[in-house]
């Protein structure tokens, strides 16, 4: 369970002028699910994430994992950046070994480990070749596939496929649904696109613009496993979808 | 073709001219290229010269080694560390513009006219160019490849040595590249101030007694050098950076 209590940000601009990213944000996510924080650009949604995680310290307030509070990263929670972030200088194998190496797993039964998540990812064929040989898509998952590696109890995705075209970004969220469906890890999902957050989580959290407040957590009862092509016939997708919309419309944060 | 004999054609196209200028100007401090030429054999085939080779190319490499030693460590602490960049940053400005073979006079009432003196200026020479690219090469670091390694549990230690030193490679080369060729200047400069031993003694000498074969010979002499000790170098450095490598710069389309 991670516990997010009373937290705020504030950040220094260049012109020296404090900008209150997060205003008093508290939220509890449970094991095991997959939350959405959405929100328009710029509401500091992926600075939530970034706390959670322990690369950011919040100015106030303190998030809270089994109860430990957060003062650092951890293998317990893995990252996976719009950014992809992978080594340059590695081989996707070597990418996706580097956590478990990293865990003093031998060097045998790592390899064996990674080459089934890439098979599981679908880079099958693709392991000796360098992150500049690689497409965005596959980029990222080998970015998945990395910090799947070391086992994380939760998953913290930073806008993954924001940086994706339209038809990718549809391949890798399947992918990534049927993968999660597998061994359901708490997942807290960073994104701006209604559609996305809707089709992948439980539970929706909606922000405001900045300063960035939580606006509603809408909880997303649909039926699992999902198929991308019977929702998009459920009027039950269709309601959260055109509701959530509206919110962004009423408030004229939409973007 | 073309592009493998471009470079000897471009060498033969210098002597072609030399020659002939030599000839037009009929001056005896200018000897023609063919007359350098042929007074290679006569240095490279005594004994004492080769003793002077030797010697200069101890101190060159043991004054490239230590700066690269130092600087590459220094260059990367200053990249991720304002404090450590704030302390530094200023010395190495009023350095950097500092003709390093013009302070070897000054070394020289310290250390006298041995080794020690020559070697420490091929040092300052080398340091200054890899500091500087160390540095930057530091400084453009990804951030969210650090968290990613931060996650994985590498220390700060860790992520300087197995993140930032080889993520910043390729740039810290290119500083050392331009460092090699600053060392082999600077032995030849510091010879010329404290003659004592070494190829730029051999050089300097030959022009006091009016032998210009032997200095042209010797000019070409240090020049093959460069060549020979730069070409070394980009196979050396082509072969550690080769993920970086232009030719990989074609993604693979494949969602």
């Amino acid at each position: 369970m991670i516990e997010i209590n009373q937290v705020s940000q504030v950040f220094q601009t260049s012109a020296r002028q404090d900008h209150l990213a997060l205003s008093d944000i508290s939220l509890t996510i449970q094991d095991g699910a997959f939350v959405s924080i959405l929100g328009p650009s710029g509401c500091g949604k992926s600075t939530l994430l970034y706390i959670v995680g322990g690369f950011v310290r919040p100015t106030r307030g303190a998030a809270k994992m089994k109860g430990r509070a957060i003062t650092g990263p951890g293998p317990d929670r893995g990252p996976v950046f719009q950014e992809f972030a992978l080594f340059p200088w590695k081989s996707v194998l070597g990418n996706v070994m580097y956590g478990p190496r990293q865990q003093g797993i031998k060097h045998a039964e790592a390899e064996a480990q990674s080459r089934a998540l890439i098979e599981m990812v679908g880079l099958k064929g693709f392991e000796d070749f360098y992150p500049k040989e690689l497409s965005g898509g596959m980029k990222q998952r080998v970015a998945l596939a990395r910090t799947l590696a070391y086992h994380p109890e939760v998953l913290l995705m930073d806008e993954p496929f924001g940086a994706l075209d339209a038809h990718t970004r549809t391949r890798l969220q399947n992918d990534l649904l049927n993968i999660w469906e597998r061994d359901r890890k708490t997942v807290l999902f960073v994104t701006h696109s209604v559609e996305e957050a809707v089709f992948l989580s439980d539970k929706v959290v909606m922000m405001t613009r900045s300063p960035g407040r939580i606006r509603e957590i809408i909880e997303i009862d649909l039926p699992r496993p999902r198929r991308r092509t019977e929702l998009l016939l459920d009027p039950r997708y269709q309601k959260y979808i055109v509701e959530i919309e509206r919110m962004f419309d009423d408030s004229g944060e939409g973007e | 073709m073309i592009r493998r004999i471009a470079p000897l054609l471009a060498c033969l196209g210098l002597l072609v001219a030399w020659q002939l200028a030599s000839l037009a100007l009929k001056n005896d401090s200018f000897p023609t290229a063919l007359e350098a030429i042929r007074a290679i054999p006569a240095v490279l085939g005594d004994k004492d010269s080769l003793v002077n080779f030797g010697a200069s190319l101890r101190r060159m490499a043991i004054g490239f080694a230590a700066a690269v030693v130092i600087s590459i460590p220094l260059g990367l602490l200053m990249g991720r560390s304002r404090a450590v960049a704030s302390f530094f940053n200023p010395l190495l400005m009023v350095i950097y513009p500092v003709p390093k073979a013009a302070l070897m006079p000054i070394i020289m009432l310290w250390l006298g006219v041995g080794d020690l003196s020559k070697t420490l200026v091929i040092f300052l020479g080398v340091s200054l160019p890899v500091i500087y690219h160390s540095f930057e090469g530091a400084k453009a670091v990804e951030e969210k490849m650090l968290w990613s390694g931060a996650a994985m549990g590498l220390s700060a230690v860790q992520r300087l040595v197995r993140i930032v030193l080889p993520a910043a490679l390729p740039e810290i080369l290119t500083g050392c590249r331009t460092g090699l060729v600053l060392a082999l200047i600077t032995m030849i400069t510091s010879e010329m101030i404290a003659r004592q031993s070494g190829a730029g003694n051999i050089l300097f000498n030959a022009l006091d007694m009016g032998q210009y074969d032997t200095v042209f010979a010797m000019i070409i002499i240090v020049g093959a050098m460069g060549i020979v000790l730069d070409a070394l170098f980009e196979r050396l450095r082509a072969r550690l950076v080769r993920w970086s490598e232009p030719q990989f710069d074609i993604p693979l389309s494949f969602s």
